[in-house]
Order: structure tokens, then C-alpha cells, then sequence
């Protein structure tokens, strides 16, 4: 049985650890939503060892601040945005592609 | 309850803490509450509301037939980006590096005004205008920059009169500017450039004591009376709108935003674009002495707008550029060309440089780069090679595909989306590749900073406020 969906471990003072569910959200949600915090944070996401639908996100200050607990919370936001674009794009994407090729139709011709 | 509706495509932010914005890729904005934020998306929302209506006027959901949406939303599309069509249109040529002032954030490796080791050629210059009008627009607009070309004048008047000749033939819509620092300009130079219909474009960074700073003149002290007396002598031989003038930020302007617009008042301009410093040659080299932090500028224009905002509220009509240029591009289906912010970028294919040894670069900041021996942005050169292999060579076709926003990392995700642009050249300045990294990105923290505070001022519905904008878009 599933415990916490969401569990955060620290590691170091500047270094955390954040366990994120595969049946939640997809790969690409995560890695958007990593790739916004590495202005701040070195981030590292590798498959857990554990379960191959849990992805372990390692953030590591990158001027030896601590992290905070804001910070952990935008993650966490930043996430389900992710996610709700990724879905959303699963219902539009292929529209986006009609309007710009249809657009640029006269271009071909 | 109807809820049955298609999702078009739109992106979003979390705008505060009880909102969301909405936008599409033909610029369409709404904003909506959290929950019907997550009604919308979950399509729980009934299609005979009117917030949903209001949503479909934006063209981010429809019941409608999908394929008849997609058209309309083509069209839309298409004319959003219709300045690609007529390829590059703006050319800026540097007849010579040299110049008589010692601009605190030159951008250029300057010549003194006795050194005539890079001036252009007569050789060059026919090249120059021979691949000119070798471009594919109606449009052609030949844009003097240096050094300061005055200081080169026989070359400019060369230049306009040789690309007046070949376009007896080409017939193009051609059009002529000049940025200089006016203080050498005579009353003969100023007739011949009326007569040819040769636009000037200045610098005005503030009041005397500012500008002096920024922008002294290398022979004398008094930099601002002498551009000041030379200001009236054009208007009075062109007319009093006859010479627009831009600002840059240095260090020294922070804090003194609302003292640089009212100089520009008391000068006589309606207009300001107000304009952060630009990393590349001296003011990168000496960042330390002039550069600040981006989030100075931000607040720094923020202050500055609001004043601006203040001005016309009481009755002067004062624009300010930028705000206005984005302004267009929120509030109304046209397309708006700004080469350094545009997606694709418009470098190369909106405008490009002709260095003074004929060296062709996508943009004047691939330029800087050169003078650091760094010639990734350099097209050619207009006496070894074809504008083909040039314009449609595979640099420019790899410089270009790095350019769309709507293919850059957190840039295609963005609510800002429609309304901001890609900067290839800035990305590879400041960090390295032309991708570029939007998290660290100063470009991306001032664009996504100001385009959200017009955001705000939209979202008041002030009457007062949205008369003012629509002024400054008519």
C-alpha cells in the first residue's frame, strides 16, 4: 500500500531529496518542471533503485544556502503545472500543429 | 448541464494567488479564477456560461467545428507573423568606425576621428548595396551606424545616392536613417539629408549632467549644449519631429528614470523608449563600472512607466516605447516587427549589418562579438561572397532554427509566449549557446517582469489607464 506520495528527505543542509510518483506525473512534467529550479539548484533525477515508478530528484543549492521550505512548495506547484499542460497538451497539441501548418500553407504552395 | 467542448491550444500561469492567466499563440489573453481555472481544464464548465463564452471569444475552447476554428485561427497566425514574409528589410551599414565621443558603454572597437584605418571603401560600399537590393523585400531601409557616421559623411551621402541609383531599377519602398550623435552635423549636411529623405536618429540619455557622463564628447566638456544647439538646428531645417532619439541605462541613470523623461519632455519629444545596456564590447568588458543587476533596471522602468502613465493622465501625451510596442502585440491581431524581439528572431532574415570592411553580420551584436574575434554571427562578406550562400546559407538556417520561442526550452511553455521573441546573439553572449538557459536569463526575468506588470495594469480595467495604452497603439 502506498504511504506518502510525496515524501521529502534532507540530506545535507543545502541538499534534499524529493520522491516523486510516476503514476501522477509523467517523466516530461518532472524534467520542466526540474529544469525551472536549476538557475538556483544543481539538479539530479534518477529512477529509484526501489521502484521503477518513483523518480528521485536531488536539489543541491548551488551557493551553499539553505534549502527552504518556500522553495519545496513552488516545487511542488510547479509540478502540478506541469502536469496540467502536459495533459492538456495531449488534447490540443495535434491542433497547434493543423493551425500553424495551415497557416504556413500558402508558403508550401 | 453542456459541457462538451474541445480545448484549444493556450498556455498559462499562476498570475497571483487567486488567478490565472491565459493566453493563445494569436496573443488572445483571459484571466480566470482558480476554480474556474480548474473547471476549465477538467471540463466541468457549462458551455452556456458566460465565463466559458468569454473563453471561446478568446478562441481557447470551442463547441464549434473544430476545422472551421483552425482556420480562423490560421488566419490569425498568419498575420501574426507576416513580417516574415517579406524577409530582411532593415540593412545597417558602418561606413567607419570613427567618432568623436567616448560613450561610456561603446559597443564599438572606435577609431579617433583622424584614424582612417576603418573606413569603408567605395569598393565596399557598391558591394554593400549591390547585395542590398539583392534582398527579396519591398521594403528596404539602409540605417547609418558607426563610429558615427558623420564623421564619414562623403561615404554616406556615396552610399545613399549609389542605392538611389540602383533602385531606379529595383524600385523598391527605400528609405534612409542616420544615427549620430548630431554635434557634427552642419546645416549642409542636414539639407543634403532632408533633400534624401535621410531620417537622424540620436542618443539623449537624461539631463546635462547625465548625458555628459554617458555620452561625453572627446573635445570638449559641453556635450549637451552642443547636441542641444544642434537639436534646433535640425528641427528647424526638418521640422520639429525630425529627430527621434533613444536612451541606454547605465549605472549612473538608475534612480534619475524620472528626471530622464522629463528632459526628454522639456526637449520636445512625445516618446521614450527607455532601454536596459546591452552586454556586449565595452559595457561588457568594463561591467563591474557600469553594468546593475537586471532587477534595477525592472524596478527602475516600472517607476518610470507608472510616472510616464502619470504624465499623460495629466495631460501630456508622452509614449513609452516599449511598453507600447508590447501594448500592440497584447491588445490587437497585428504584426509588429522588432528585430531583437521577434520569433523567430529577426536576425538575418529582418535585418542584418555591413561592417565597414564589408563583413556581414545577422546582427549589430554579432558585430561586437567580432571585434573579441568571436565570428560566429558573420554571414560573409559582401566582396567574396554571394547573398545566397549568405542569406540562405547553412549559418543562417542554423541560427534561425535556435530563434523560435515556440521550440525553446521553458520559452515554448510560456504565457508570454506571443508576445516576447528569441535573441540567438544575446543568449551566445551572456551564456554560451544560442538556446540559451531562460532560468539565469537577464532578457527573460526583464521581458517576463514587464510584460506581467502590464498584465497588472490591464487587469484594473482603469478607463483611464486603457485610454492612455490605446493612444499609444493608434
Amino acid at each position: 500500500m502506498d504511504t506518502i506520495t510525496f515524501p521529502i528527505t534532507l540530506i545535507d543542509k543545502n541538499k534534499l531529496l524529493v520522491k516523486i510518483d510516476l503514476r501522477i506525473y509523467a517523466k516530461e512534467s518532472v524534467n520542466a518542471a526540474c529544469y525551472k529550479f536549476t538557475n538556483k539548484f544543481f539538479v539530479n533525477q534518477q529512477i529509484s533503485s526501489e521502484s521503477e515508478s518513483v523518480i528521485n530528484v536531488i536539489f543541491e543549492s548551488k551557493n551553499e544556502e539553505n534549502i527552504s521550505e518556500e522553495t519545496i512548495k513552488s516545487f511542488c506547484n510547479e509540478l502540478i503545472d506541469q502536469q496540467v499542460r502536459y495533459n492538456t497538451n495531449l488534447q490540443f497539441g495535434h491542433i497547434r500543429d493543423l493551425i500553424v501548418e495551415e497557416a504556413f500553407k500558402p508558403v508550401n504552395q | 448541464m453542456n459541457n462538451k467542448y474541445q480545448i484549444l491550444p493556450f498556455r498559462f500561469v499562476r498570475f497571483n494567488d487567486s488567478e490565472y492567466l491565459l493566453t493563445n499563440d494569436v496573443g488572445e489573453y483571459i484571466f480566470l479564477t482558480n476554480d474556474d481555472f480548474e473547471k476549465f481544464i477538467n471540463k466541468d464548465l457549462d458551455t452556456s456560461s458566460t465565463i466559458f463564452q468569454d473563453i471561446a471569444s478568446k478562441q481557447i475552447a470551442t463547441t464549434d467545428n473544430v476545422n472551421d476554428v483552425v482556420k480562423m485561427l490560421a488566419t490569425k497566425f498568419r498575420t501574426k507573423k507576416s513580417i516574415l514574409r517579406d524577409f530582411t528589410c532593415l540593412h545597417m551599414v558602418v561606413p567607419t568606425l570613427r567618432c568623436n565621443s567616448s560613450c561610456i558603454y561603446c559597443q564599438v572597437a572606435r577609431k579617433n576621428i583622424d584614424d582612417h584605418e576603418a573606413d569603408m571603401t567605395k569598393k565596399t560600399a557598391k558591394n554593400v548595396v549591390k547585395t542590398i537590393f539583392q534582398s527579396p523585400s519591398p521594403y528596404i531601409k539602409i540605417e547609418f551606424q558607426g563610429g558615427d557616421p558623420s564623421t564619414y559623411f562623403e561615404m554616406v551621402k556615396f552610399i545613399i545616392e549609389e542605392a538611389e541609383w540602383q533602385n531606379l531599377f529595383k524600385k523598391r519602398e527605400l528609405g534612409f536613417v542616420i544615427c549620430t550623435n548630431v554635434t557634427l552635423l552642419t546645416p549642409g549636411m542636414v539639407k543634403y539629408l532632408k533633400k534624401h529623405k535621410c531620417e537622424i536618429s540620436t542618443s539623449l540619455d537624461g539631463p546635462k549632467e547625465l548625458h555628459n557622463i554617458n555620452r561625453p564628447l572627446q573635445d570638449t566638456i559641453h556635450t549637451h549644449e552642443k547636441f542641444e544647439e544642434n537639436i534646433r538646428m535640425i528641427r528647424k531645417i526638418c521640422g520639429d519631429n525630425s529627430v527621434s532619439a533613444l536612451m541606454t541605462t547605465s549605472k549612473y541613470s538608475l534612480g534619475h528614470f524620472k528626471e530622464i523623461i522629463d528632459e526628454y519632455v522639456r526637449m520636445g519629444y512625445n516618446n521614450i523608449f527607455l532601454r536596459a545596456l546591452n552586454p556586449y564590447g565595452f559595457a561588457k568588458q568594463y561591467k563591474e563600472k557600469i553594468a546593475y543587476p537586471i532587477e534595477d533596471f525592472i524596478n527602475n522602468y516600472i517607476e518610470g512607466l507608472d510616472y510616464i502613465i502619470d504624465l499623460n493622465k495629466n495631460g501630456t501625451f508622452f509614449i513609452e516605447g516599449y511598453a507600447a510596442l508590447l501594448l500592440k502585440r497584447i491588445l490587437t491581431p497585428f504584426a509588429t516587427g522588432f528585430v531583437d524581439l521577434q520569433s523567430p528572431a529577426g536576425v538575418g532574415i529582418a535585418g542584418a549589418i555591413y561592417d565597414w570592411d564589408g563583413n556581414v553580420y545577422v546582427a549589430d551584436e554579432g558585430r561586437m562579438l567580432a571585434r573579441f574575434n568571436d565570428f560566429y554571427f558573420k554571414l560573409g562578406n559582401v566582396n567574396e561572397d554571394s547573398y545566397q550562400s549568405m542569406f540562405n546559407g547553412e549559418k543562417l538556417h542554423n541560427i534561425i532554427k535556435n530563434a523560435c520561442t515556440e521550440c525553446l526550452p521553458m520559452c515554448s511553455e510560456c504565457v508570454y509566449n506571443p508576445y516576447c521573441g528569441a535573441d540567438p546573439v544575446r543568449n551566445y553572449s551572456e551564456q554560451g549557446d544560442m538556446v540559451g538557459h531562460r532560468p539565469t536569463s537577464d532578457m527573460c526575468k526583464k521581458n517576463t517582469a514587464i510584460i506581467h506588470h502590464l498584465f497588472e495594469l490591464l487587469k484594473k480595467h482603469d478607463p483611464e489607464i486603457n485610454r492612455i495604452f490605446w493612444s499609444w497603439i493608434n
